[in-house]
């Protein structure tokens, strides 16, 4: 008989319950562990620790293959390492500098003319944070018992890992479950110079040299993040977009990113594509690119080159074939349980095809996942309706559907689309531009109107965003948000005094505020 | 301070060389040393007659780069009575984690291989001094 421990309470939700596994009357095979996970990032890390408190024997593997210049990094993910965390300090560091300038307008005896942001400074603190998160995230390990071993880890068969020690031995160990969490790491694109000249966001996190006159490749979140805090650090970015800018998100409010950026003074080379990067004698990088709308061939010099044309999922290592999982387009394909084409294999995070590469929902479907397993929960994750944030200097946060997909699913007849500019009150004093202040409702027409998505762009938009995101999940409606009594002044209150619909064609640039 | 040791040693064999005063190298210039290896830390710390001060440190954490200097300038004066061991935790991972060390600086003070007392988090001078010279009297009894 083995007895589960009464597991503590993760972030407020469900805990394990109390399990008694009784023998059966035929053996089964011993394997080493209950759970191996491939992967010790965001997805990997949750599904591991909740599999322990939910009283499974639990070994995780975590490998960073360095990348062609070389840079490498500790446990903990993507996320932790050269996503998420760092972009956000990035992007903080950047929003000072610009708080720095307008505090002179508030009356602080600021010498703006000498302020200068100092790279190598502020890279050393970013990655003394990330180390400092990468002791914590293996102490943790070690408190929840969570088994490390730092190597790739692969299949040999459907329950059998083979690795190497970092003594060169190979070792190999079973497992009743395998979850499979190796994430993913930006693309090279297929021209030459790309690797031996170009960096991605794995290496500019941690990049030694200032970046100077940068060319960003791609026009995702990570580019668009990247070209902003490069140019909120006094670097001139240039941003080349092969055909639209965010694929995926709202196009009326992608377009309106791409404005900010523009007034922002962010060159974009629209509808080009690069063909290659050569050194020229003095270091600088030559690349060419083509125009595919004037079919204009040109070349550009910069003294960096950061691709960021999206992102592959780690398959090639794993050896999938010996353990006969099913791939697609590089990604795991796994059904509704996060179970892939072999019953007791699973997979979480930016590995899974066409699921949302985002560090919550791979803690969540991790977590999930492990009480599914260990704890008799029958919980399976909802990816629908998850908030998300681009951060930009004015940040762009959404939760739901955009404003294209709910008049594709449901006809422009039962759509109502709520939107206004609004002025943010501090913005007045240093004379901020409020051009691109901007947030939009979709709903249904009728009745009271269940809101289908929310879009906002200014600051602070994903503080702005989550709660709504909760309202939304709780099927918010029109007729309560515009009952809500706003908190005042703030810019999250717009959404309570949102009034003009796109249907009446009236001007939603608003005349001034508290009327 | 590894490398004012080396000055000081060529100073003083260059001086030896030239005969230009008497001298003498006393073994007390090796109380101060960062572990290399497990090993090292098996012989120079858990075997070490003479109590030990392991200072368990990151090269990302700016309270253990305030905190070193202290323990060392604190452990020359006990002048060979107490020695002083620096660990780098993430060259030894699996060796502070033995140890328990969760947040740094982690001063830990071995004796006969074994976990007297430990100090966690940079402390003032004056608190270190005295803690170190506590634990040098006890030593000695």
């Amino acid at each position: 008989m083995l007895l589960s421990k009464l597991c503590r309470k993760s972030s407020g939700a469900a805990s394990c319950k109390l399990l008694v596994r009784s023998t059966s009357g035929v053996s089964k095979p011993k394997y080493d562990y209950d759970l191996v996970v491939l992967g010790g990032g965001s997805g990997g890390l949750a599904c591991a620790k909740e599999a322990v408190e939910c009283g499974a024997r639990v070994l995780c593997f975590d490998y960073v293959k360095p990348t062609p210049v070389g840079t490498t990094w500790g446990i903990g993910g993507t996320c932790v390492n050269v996503g998420c965390i760092p972009k956000k300090l990035m992007h903080q560091a950047c929003l000072l500098g610009e708080a720095v300038h307008e505090a002179v307008a508030y009356g602080w005896n600021v010498n703006a003319q000498n302020i200068k942001p100092d790279w190598r400074k502020l890279i050393k603190s970013v990655q003394n944070h990330i180390k400092s998160v990468n002791w914590v995230t293996r102490v943790d390990l070690r408190d929840k018992k969570v088994e490390y071993v730092n190597s790739m880890g692969r299949f040999v068969d459907a329950h059998t890992i083979d690795y190497r020690t970092k003594q060169g031995e190979r070792r190999q160990l079973t497992a009743e479950h395998v979850v499979v969490a190796v994430g993913g790491r930006p693309r090279y694109p297929d021209i030459p110079g790309a690797t031996e000249f170009g960096i991605t966001s794995d290496d500019i996190f941690s990049y030694e040299r200032e970046p100077g006159r940068t060319l960003v490749v791609g026009a995702g979140y990570v580019g668009l993040e990247c070209a902003c805090f490069l140019k909120g650090l006094g670097y001139e970015p240039t941003v080349m977009v092969r055909s639209i800018v965010l694929r995926g998100f709202d196009r009326q409010m992608a377009e309106l990113l791409a404005a900010m950026m523009t007034e922002r003074g962010i060159r974009f080379l629209d509808t080009t594509i690069p063909t290659a990067v050569e050194r020229q004698r003095n270091g600088t990088l030559l690349v060419r690119h083509h125009n595919t709308t004037t079919q204009a061939d040109g070349g550009d010099v910069f003294d960096t080159v950061l691709w960021a044309i999206g992102r592959k999922g780690l398959i090639d290592d794993l050896n999938l074939a010996a353990a006969g999982v099913a791939t697609q387009n590089d990604k795991v394909v796994v059904d509704h349980t996060e179970a892939t084409s072999v019953p007791h294999i699973y997979a979480v995070g930016d590995i899974v095809h066409g699921r949302p590469e985002l560090t919550p929902v791979a803690i969540l479907s991790g977590r999930l996942l492990a009480r599914r397993l260990f704890a008799g929960s029958q919980q399976l994750m909802d990816y629908t309706d998850v908030a998300t944030t681009v951060f930009t200097p004015l940040e762009y946060a959404c939760v739901g559907m955009s404003e294209e997909l709910a008049i594709e699913s449901r006809g422009a007849e039962n759509i109502e689309v709520f939107h206004g500019y609004y002025k943010p009150t501090e913005f007045f004093i240093p004379q901020k531009s409020v051009r691109h202040c901007y947030l939009k409702a979709v709903a249904e027409v009728d009745g009271d109107q269940k809101i289908l998505g929310l879009h906002y762009m200014g600051p602070v938009a994903g503080e702005v965003i989550q709660g709504f995101a909760a309202a939304l999940k709780s099927g918010l409606t029109v007729k309560t948000l515009l009952n809500t009594v706003g908190i005042h002044p703030t810019t999250a209150e717009e959404f309570t005094r949102l009034s003009i619909t796109k249907r009446s064609g009236r001007d939603p640039t608003p005349a001034s505020c508290c009327s | 301070m590894q490398r004012q040791f080396a000055n000081l040693l060529t100073n003083v064999a260059r001086q030896v060389r030239s005969q230009e005063r008497a001298f003498s190298v006393t073994t007390q210039r090796w109380e101060i040393f960062k572990v290399q290896s497990p090993e090292e830390f098996e012989n120079k710390v858990k075997k070490s007659q003479t109590p030990v001060v392991v200072d368990f440190f990151a090269t990302w954490c700016n309270p253990c780069k305030m905190l070193t200097p202290r323990i060392e300038s604190i452990v020359g004066e006990q002048a060979g009575s107490i020695k002083l061991a620096k660990v780098d935790i993430d060259e030894h991972s699996e060796l502070a984690l033995d140890y328990d060390v969760a947040a740094v600086p982690v001063l830990v003070i071995m004796q006969n291989g074994k976990e007297v007392q430990r100090m966690v988090g940079l402390q003032d001078e004056d608190k270190i001094r005295a803690w170190v010279a506590t634990a040098v009297k006890n030593a000695k009894q």
